[in-house]
């Protein structure tokens, strides 16, 4: 019944042979991965090539901002507010301090249009004296010093006056709406007249910090004309290029930005590097030296962006049967203190919120508020996992009323080719809900698993009160989910980028892009691609490094788009250079002749713009009707946990991900990527949750957020599903996010089959569960222990 | 200023810097060596690992006096040097199966990891999924959900990759190498200088050769970066917070120190004081004395009905030791609990008891087991039981010239000793709430009523301090563990402790949790 077309599963699933010892060992016979000509489908890796700066990673050579020494540098600090809501009076300069000995600048110093520019004009680079604070970790000045001994000591001596002002901290109580959608479909009344149960439920999640290991780092270079060359760890360089240029009051000719090896970035290195960039700048040029401002972990936790806090009020018509009739969803998300990318993270939450179900009667309302915390950003999902938990949760809860099988619920309801989206998206291709579903639950043997944990809990309940064999309780849980590959709506049409492939006068082919390697693979796939398209050997292409001296404007590195959108334009690139050689080469293989043409004609370079994909209707901005994305990617999570009842503390054992990316470009990467994205999606699950206390992070250290480590981590198996999107020359769709989506309602749902409590709210810490569970408990034997009661249900 | 000799990826190394300087920034900006990264300055990550002689440290809690006369291995030092034919750097068979599965994605976790892995299969680590994943617990991975690095380590130990000895393998020394302090080894001074990059000069050109052959630009800034890493001007790499430090070798000579009238603070392991001074929190000590010279504070040893830990005594070496296995499990169990290898092989049993966290992993198990303190300074020696040792949140009953000699814990026949501790995660997690239990068996004596004598219920994350439990334990002194008592025992517990709220957790929580805690041993031990 499944409507995607379904490759030969030796073709679409890369698992690395069983090795001694229960682990899972690669084969060195079996890398690189080979595959038979004879499968080759457009896009698909004949080999997994080596990462390509694999090896510099590996022997430490690879360097990150804080790796490169400029010399006469001087490092640069912050002078942050206090307060979460104040007015900024001036900024008091200690006379115990020899001021001479550093660089302050203010809000004065600002050189440009004193903004940080990305959708709306409203986030200062520097509060100015007189200025309106809007959170806790608001920048007022700024300082450089010759070492950071000094630098800390001026930094203890400055002191903002500031009037504080009340704070408006809960986005439900707050009155600046940064943004709204409401997308429509059917009609919601009759739907759920001819409904059979309405269930409601109301779902919250917390701040999800990125936590890349590699703290926030700029380093700015003044150079001799005026301008600025910044070097740092960041996803996107023509955001800081363009936000320099405009705070800088510097033609964009005169502003440089180098991406240095980056650290991870899970998009909290979208947005936030312009404020470093300036502020390294600003003082750089002030000082007239290099200046490196390099976050400690505290400081990059205290200010810099986090996942969107949501809450979401699901009400849900369905019938007997299982076929949802009527689905009416309120998305709130707490947008901090400015915009930032918040309209961009709410469309994609609204557009996503019904998750990916055929529903005929449809009405769905996003809505972004302003709060006095620090303002939230993008990251990995990009208001996708919000409205992910609250809605499978949702399901969940629905197929419990129903008795119905949660698998069963979603086979029932999922999307299928030619259905409609809220927006009257058709989906006309590459949709494979139902296979990412059955792959899923068919590895994890999820009914078997079940039966198993539903006997378990008869015997708990049979049990009465505490038994040594019922500490641990096993449960298994399931999710489904979409992500719309690349930009939203038309964001792809307005960016316009371009990817460059040329062959140069030395014969060397180079591909030249703005796209970033943050670990993800950019520099290994992007090559790859290319010379596939060639048919020559992958060492014959280069990439060139990510410096707007060197590329083209190809777009940011977010949004799962650099595989499917800058890979596809890199592919049509390549094809069009093919061409040009072979045409003027009498129809010889570009292989064959590539060389000789580049002493014959010089270097050939290709500029590829981007054109819309073929077919579908354009997206309507002001109705929010038409196709909201180009493709979508499916995904679906099977997590097994054990829950220790006397603590409520989970252990998440294994977790079978199933994820449809179109085309798999590189097994090795692309299984990476559903790995990490998994594990992250984990750990916003059960652990990862930041505390906030008048608008300031308590947890703001590695020793209070924490991760998963090796010894938390699940388990994990990835079978990677192809549904080729005919749009994209590869036919690739994008990945990076898709395994965030699904993981944590996984997770969540297998916490109801070993308890039988639903926590609504993330993460589902113990102290969550263990109140859930003890309400849903009697308090007959007086000291609040659990009597192991499955129908408990305390949290819902 | 002191002079550091040591030997670093079998080169000698000497630098004039504090003797409190971070081993990490020594690493990266004394010597130019950046392959080791920082990721949170406080020990969490495990992005600065590093071997010093035969086990792992997070190179920022080390301050680098403490590594005179040692043998450092850094990521610099896995592979063979030079380029191969295809003009990259040469890779270790450990790196080339990182390379191969796909174990290294941003990279920037990835020279610790080495680090770990290399420690693991020094030590003969085989391609066991549990023993990887162990020990690599504290390094943090934010990219790759440990995968593929777990088939890397085990494809580096399972023979797939060929081994074959590197340009630094056989530094290491025996398991019990690091028991005993190296003494500072006569004649390393030669090599690098702090003002030499001759560390560099073996090293490779970084940035793929194709970039660097198309990018001058960016080729021969790279290249600069890390040729100026140990050349910049010294005086620009001092930090705050690097107080002068002394390390005396004898005790005797540090009584003298401590005479002498003013504040000093001690330094063992570093675990805390570090963490303390990067981050700038509360008053930095004026001056600190480091006792890891100092023989007379280490060691295990067995004296008539009293086991003795000397107070530099670390938590792997209360995990490998047999006598500490044999007499006090849990205090061992409690031991493997604190963070993760790196953390247990710096941190010590005396660090932990004047840090004198109410979170204190060992304390409790120390409390259930009636141990006892024994201190020394000039004025001579002094034994404190461990009830009394801590006083308010922080405080201790350690005087100002005083030092924690070693603890001391009776042997008592039939004593049961039982340990939990309730974390956010399983591996490098302070703890929310902990709990020993002890008790000796009326089984065993005159009265065959399983009634329990000498019962001791002991907390952590409790209350201000590390405490023990005492109405709980005089309503179980003289009961057997049946279902009544232990219903009785969570109420009385839940009744005596008032926990606060923090950022790791609530009242609430801690409460019902420590009382269901020992109700669930309680059970254990009942056997019902």
């Amino acid at each position: 019944m499944t409507t995607a077309r379904r490759a030969p599963r030796h073709d679409a699933v890369h698992e690395p042979a069983e090795g001694q010892a229960g682990v899972r060992v690669g084969d060195p016979e079996a890398t690189p991965l080979v595959i038979e000509p004879d499968v080759i489908a457009p896009g698909r890796a004949r080999v997994a090539p080596l990462r390509r700066e694999g090896p510099e990673k590996l022997t430490g050579d690879a360097l990150y901002a804080d790796d490169l020494v400029f010399e006469g540098g001087w490092y640069g600090g912050t002078v942050r507010s206090e307060v979460a809501h104040g007015r900024f009076h001036g900024l008091d300069l200690g006379e115990d301090f020899a001021w001479d000995r550093v660089i302050v600048a203010t809000a004065e110093d600002v050189p440009g249009v004193n903004v940080v520019s990305l959708i709306h004009d409203d986030q200062p680079i520097l509060v100015p004296i007189g200025g309106e604070i809007r959170h806790r970790a608001e920048p007022l000045a700024l300082v450089a010093a010759p070492d950071r001994a000094t630098l800390h000591e001026a930094l203890g001596h400055a002191r903002a006056r500031v009037e504080a002002l009340p704070a408006v901290l809960d986005p439900a109580a707050s009155d600046q709406e940064f943004a709204r959608y409401e997308l429509q479909k059917g009609d919601l009344d009759a739907g759920f007249a001819e409904a059979d149960l309405v269930l409601e439920g109301t779902y919250r999640t917390g701040h999800q910090e990125q936590l890349y290991i590699e703290p926030m780092a700029m380093i700015a270079v003044p150079e001799p004309d005026g301008g600025v060359t910044v070097h740092g760890s960041l996803q996107c360089p023509y955001y800081v290029h363009e936000a320099l240029a405009r705070g800088l009051g510097l033609p964009t000719a005169k502003v440089r930005v180098v991406q240095a090896e980056t650290g991870g970035g899970f998009g909290g290195k979208e947005e936030y590097p312009s404020v470093i960039a300036l502020h390294a700048s600003i003082l750089a040029l002030r000082a007239g030296r290099p200046v490196r401002m390099i976050y400690d972990r505290q400081e990059d936790i205290s200010a810099t962006t986090k996942r969107h806090p949501s809450v979401v009020r699901h009400r849900t018509g369905v019938m007997r049967d299982g076929r949802i009739v009527a689905q009416e969803v309120d998305v709130l998300l707490d947008g901090g203190a400015y915009c930032t990318l918040t309209p961009v993270v709410l469309s994609r939450a609204t557009l996503h919120a019904g998750g990916p179900y055929a529903v005929p009667n449809v009405h769905i309302v996003g809505r972004a508020m302003s709060t006095n915390t620090p303002p939230n950003g993008a990251f990995r999902g990009f208001g996708a996992p919000q409205v992910h938990f609250a809605v499978e949760t949702h399901l969940g809860r629905i197929a419990e009323a129903l008795g119905m099988s949660p698998l069963e619920l979603r086979r029932r309801n999922a999307y299928r080719e030619g259905d409609v989206t809220p927006t009257g998206q058709v989906l006309r291709e590459s949709v494979a809900a139902l296979e990412v579903l059955d792959r899923a639950a068919e590895a994890a043997e999820f009914e078997r698993h079940r039966t198993w944990t539903a006997i378990a809990r008869e015997r708990r309940e049979a049990a009465s009160g505490f038994s040594p064999d019922h500490q641990l309780a096993h449960g298994i849980g399931l999710a489904l989910g979409w992500h719309g590959a690349g930009f939203t709506g038309s964001g792809e049409e307005h960016l316009a980028s371009v990817a460059s492939v040329q062959l140069t006068e030395h014969g060397r082919v180079e591909v030249l892009v703005a796209s970033t390697e943050m670990g993800q693979g950019t520099k290994t796939i992007l090559p790859q691609l290319v010379a596939e398209e060639l048919d020559i050997p992958m060492e014959s292409v280069d990439i060139a490094p990510a410096d707007t001296a060197l590329v083209p404007n190809s777009g940011p590195t977010v949004a799962s788009r650099t595989a499917m959108v800058v890979g596809g334009l890199c592919v049509l690139a390549a094809r069009r250079l093919r061409e040009t050689v072979e045409a003027r080469n009498d129809g010889a293989p570009f292989a064959a002749v590539y060389q000789i043409d580049a002493r014959t004609h010089g270097t050939t370079r290709i500029d590829q713009r981007f054109e819309p994909y073929p077919g579908g209707e354009p997206f309507d901005d002001a109705t929010y009707r038409g196709d909201a994305y180009p493709a979508f990617g499916w995904a679906s999570a099977v997590a097994e946990v054990d829950v220790d009842l006397d603590t409520g503390e989970v252990r998440v054992q294994s977790v079978v991900a199933a994820d449809d990316v179109g085309r798999v470009i590189h097994p090795v990467l692309a299984e990476g990527q559903v790995e990490g994205g998994t594990l992250q999606a984990v750990g916003y699950a059960t652990i990862e949750e930041v505390k906030l206390d008048d608008g300031r992070y308590l947890n703001d250290r590695m020793a209070t957020y924490l991760i998963p480590t090796a010894i938390d981590a699940p388990r994990l198996q990835t079978i990677l599903v192809e549904a080729p999107f005919t749009g994209a020359p590869h036919r690739a769709k994008g990945l990076g996010e898709l395994p965030m989506d699904v993981g944590a309602p996984a997770v969540v749902a297998a916490i109801h089959d070993a308890t039988g409590v639903w926590i609504s709210e993330l993460p589902a810490t113990p102290e969550r569960i263990l109140a859930a569970v003890l309400a849903g408990v009697g308090s007959s034997d007086g000291s609040g222990h659990p009597t192991d009661d499955p129908q408990a249900e305390g949290a819902a | 200023v002191s002079t550091i000799r040591f030997l670093l990826n079998g080169e000698p190394v000497e630098v004039d810097v504090p003797g409190m300087r971070r081993l990490l920034d020594v690493l990266r900006e004394d010597l130019g060596l950046t392959g080791t990264k920082e990721g949170c300055g406080e020990g969490e990550c495990g992005a600065c690992t590093v071997i010093v002689d035969s086990g792992l440290v997070v190179s920022c809690l080390v301050p680098v006096c403490q590594v005179d006369g040692h043998v450092v291995r850094t990521v610099e030092g896995l592979a063979p040097v030079g380029l191969d034919d295809d003009g990259r750097p040469r890779l270790s068979p450990l790196q080339a199966a990182f390379l191969e599965t796909g174990g290294a994605q941003c990279g920037i976790c990835t020279p610790g990891m080495l680090m770990a892995a290399q420690s693991y299969l020094d030590d003969g680590g085989t391609a066991d999924e549990t023993a990887i994943r162990a020990a690599i617990a504290g390094n943090l991975c934010r990219c790759t959900g440990y995968t593929k690095i777990i088939d890397a380590i085990a494809l580096a130990a399972g023979g797939g990759v060929r081994i074959e000895p590197t340009a630094t393998a056989g530094a290491a020394g025996g398991p019990s190498a690091d028991v005993v302090p190296a003494e500072p080894a006569g004649g390393v001074g030669i090599g690098v200088d702090s003002d030499g990059g001759q560390a560099m000069a073996d090293q490779p050109p970084s940035g793929s050769a194709a970039s660097d052959a198309a990018h001058p630009v960016v080729a021969s800034l790279a290249v600069a970066g890390r040729q100026l890493g140990g050349q910049g001007d010294p005086a620009s790499r001092v930090r705050p917070h690097e107080p002068p430090v002394e390390s005396p070798a004898t005790l005797a000579d540090a009584y003298r120190l401590l005479a002498d009238g003013g504040p000093w603070r001690a330094i063992a392991g570093g675990t805390d004081l570090m963490v303390e001074l990067a981050s700038g929190r509360g008053d930095p000590p004026t001056r600190v004395l480091d006792l890891h010279r100092l023989r007379e504070l280490r060691g295990i040893s067995l004296e008539p009905r009293t086991l003795v830990l000397g107070s530099m005594t670390t938590y792997s070496e209360l995990l490998r030791s047999r006598l500490a296995g044999e007499i006090v499990p849990a205090l061992v169990e409690a031991a493997g609990t604190v963070g993760a290898a790196q953390i247990q092989r710096r941190g010590t049993i005396g660090g932990n008891l004047a840090t004198a966290s109410p979170a204190a992993d060992t304390a409790p198990v120390l409390l259930a087991l009636d141990a006892s303190v024994v201190l020394g300074g000039p004025s001579g020696e002094r034994t404190v039981p461990i009830d009394e040792f801590f006083v308010s949140y922080r405080q201790t009953s350690l005087r100002p010239d005083e030092l924690i000699l070693r603890v001391r814990i009776p042997i008592v026949p039939g004593r049961e000793v039982r340990f939990r501790k309730v974390g956010t995660r399983r591996a490098q997690a302070i703890s929310k709430v902990s709990l020993a239990l002890a008790w000796r068996d009326g089984a065993d004596g005159p009265d065959a009523d399983r009634a329990w004598r000498g019962v001791r219920v002991a907390l952590g994350s409790m209350a201000a301090t590390p405490t023990r439990a005492r109405a709980t334990e005089a309503m179980l002194e003289g009961a057997s563990p049946s279902r009544e008592t232990a219903d009785r025992a969570a109420t009385a517990l839940a009744e005596e402790l008032h926990p606060i709220d923090d950022v790791r957790s609530t009242a609430e929580y801690r409460s019902a949790v420590a009382s269901r805690v020992l109700h669930r041993l309680l059970r254990d031990a009942g056997g019902w």
